[in-house]
């Protein structure tokens, strides 16, 4: 960069020192400039702001922001896939993402054929959608999606998903989950599909959530930020309630959150992302509270926290873990 | 590995105690480094966490970069790195903090915290500034906004940037400081 070395601000300073390109005359400037008491104040300035935005990375605006970024070396990977087989190796990451989730990526080139994507247990991935979306699957979900001129039609038909939707009013954004239709314009929302029905929590934005079968006559229920509601299996849907801000967030960090919740609640959520589900010896140990974050897929580190806090071992099988009480120690 | 935490007040150049094998120009490296940043890295980590932790810190940083190995021999590079040592050195801190807090404790795995994968407990920016940067970040110019957060969350450099955006790598470059600078003003008032 050849601006003139005695006009540089800190940011400027900044800028180039993250472009990899200081020489040793470079170098010869910037230590007769950081010798200002000033210059390193702004500096610090600089290193605070970018270190300190790393912890909005998972925030719903930044998200949605992020999903737009993300958009547009989407469709410039999409561009250099049709100009060329050849790809930079930093887009093949992003192209391999795409191929493990099973998505035949010149399916989005032809046209608005029906796409799936699947994801194994304890997988998570993030898929770009064509309209500028984004989706994040989270463990042993199967999703499909269909974007045609006038509709954005998303079948979840199984586990969870998080949605960042790209704002079009032209073309709503439904989610089909069971016999529910969860409908937004652009926002930010969670589906999750449970053994007792299905829950939607919204982040952003607003979204409307009905039953989608023949026969339903209540009218769609208005979600705003911050909010949520559930509906049963037939599509009747709940009052509202708070949105599950900390469980979503969690999941999106590869990590469970439980804040004083009961055991048997806690290995719910826990035995979503394993095929060896733990279990108790006894169903009475389920109502002992449980508080902590843990990495999900960190079996070792989520039992011993339950040896050490709770007084429970643990009984390892080829299809499940139990849980007894430690002697001595009785439910 | 960790050190034993009686032995934090050993300064920089205090040769009386060194249990890491330590290439000595790399060790005189990181020495000089350090003392030409340790005012500028204590008053940074000020604003993150409580004096005396901040103090701990600074040495614990400079441990780090020892036991690091290699590094980069241009001072603005090697300073940024320092700096990024000490920032993921207090989110563990805090994660410590808050983790002994907590009922149950998360045990601390030694690796370096990825930034990644920041959970609750680990956030060092208060709620106010928080606010403030998420705001200056929505409302930073498009183009400028895309460049900063392909190069800050997606990784891609200036040059993959430039190609994404069909912008001259200079142009980038601009971008970014031009990011910095309004996001810069955002925190400069956070403590």
């Amino acid at each position: 960069m050849s601006l003139p070395r005695g006009d540089l601000k800190a940011a400027d300073w900044f800028a180039q020192v993250r472009s990899g390109e200081m020489d040793p005359d470079s170098e010869q400037s910037w230590l007769r400039w950081i010798k200002d008491d000033a210059h390193q104040r702004s500096l610090e300035d600089c290193e605070l702001a970018w270190e300190l935005a790393a912890e909005l990375r998972n925030t719903p605006t930044l998200a949605a922001l992020l999903a737009g970024a993300d958009s547009l070396t989407a469709r410039r990977r999409a561009a250099a896939a049709r100009r060329t087989w050849r790809a930079p190796a930093w887009q093949l990451g992003i192209a391999a993402s795409f191929i493990a989730v099973g998505a035949i990526a010149w399916l989005f080139l032809k046209g608005p054929a029906t796409t799936e994507y699947r994801t194994a247990v304890g997988e998570q991935h993030t898929v770009l959608l064509p309209d500028g979306s984004s989706v994040v699957l989270n463990t042993d979900s199967l999703m499909r999606v269909a974007l045609s001129k006038h509709l954005r039609h998303i079948e979840l038909l199984r586990g969870e998903a998080l949605f960042s939707v790209s704002h079009d009013p032209g073309r709503p954004f439904e989610v089909h989950a069971l016999q529910g239709i969860t409908t937004a314009v652009g926002t930010q929302f969670d589906v999750e599909i449970t053994r007792a029905g299905a829950a939607v929590s919204v982040l952003e934005g607003t979204v409307t959530v009905g039953g989608g079968a023949a026969g339903t006559s209540a009218p769609a229920v208005a979600v705003a930020a911050g909010s949520g509601v559930g509906y049963t299996q037939e599509g009747a849907v709940s009052d509202l309630r708070p949105a599950e801000v900390n469980r979503i967030e969690g999941w999106r960090t590869q990590r469970m959150v439980f804040n004083d919740i009961p055991l048997a609640s806690a290995l719910e959520e826990y035995n979503r992302y394993t095929r060896t589900p733990i279990v108790l010896s006894s169903p009475a140990l389920g109502s002992r509270r449980i508080n902590g974050v843990f990495h999900i897929g960190d079996e070792a580190a989520f039992l011993s926290a339950l040896d050490v806090g709770l007084h429970l071992k643990a009984a390892k099988g080829d299809a499940q873990t139990v849980l007894k009480p430690e002697a001595g120690y009785s439910p | 590995m960790k050190h034993d935490p009686t032995q934090v007040s050993a300064s920089p150049g205090d040769a009386s105690w060194d249990p890491i094998p330590t290439d000595p120009s790399h060790r005189a490296y990181v020495t000089m480094l350090f003392n030409r940043h340790r005012l500028a890295l204590q008053r940074y980590l000020m604003r993150l966490v409580p004096p005396d932790d901040a103090a701990e810190l600074v040495q614990e940083s400079y441990y780090r970069l020892l036991r690091h190995g290699e590094m980069v021999r241009i001072d603005a590079m090697a300073r940024s790195f320092l700096f990024q040592t000490a920032t993921n050195l207090a989110r563990d801190h805090h994660r410590r903090r808050a983790s002994h807090r907590a009922a149950l404790h998360v045990p601390i795995e030694d690796e370096e915290i990825s930034e990644d994968h920041l959970g609750p407990d680990e956030q060092l920016a208060g709620e106010q500034t928080r606010a403030l940067l998420e705001r200056a970040i929505a409302e930073l110019p498009q183009d400028t906004r895309t460049v900063f957060l392909l190069h800050r969350f997606r990784e891609l450099t200036y040059p993959q940037i430039a190609d994404v955006m069909s912008l001259s790598a200079r142009t980038v470059a601009r971008k970014m400081a031009e990011a910095i600078e309004r996001l810069s003003a955002a925190v400069s008032g956070a403590t």
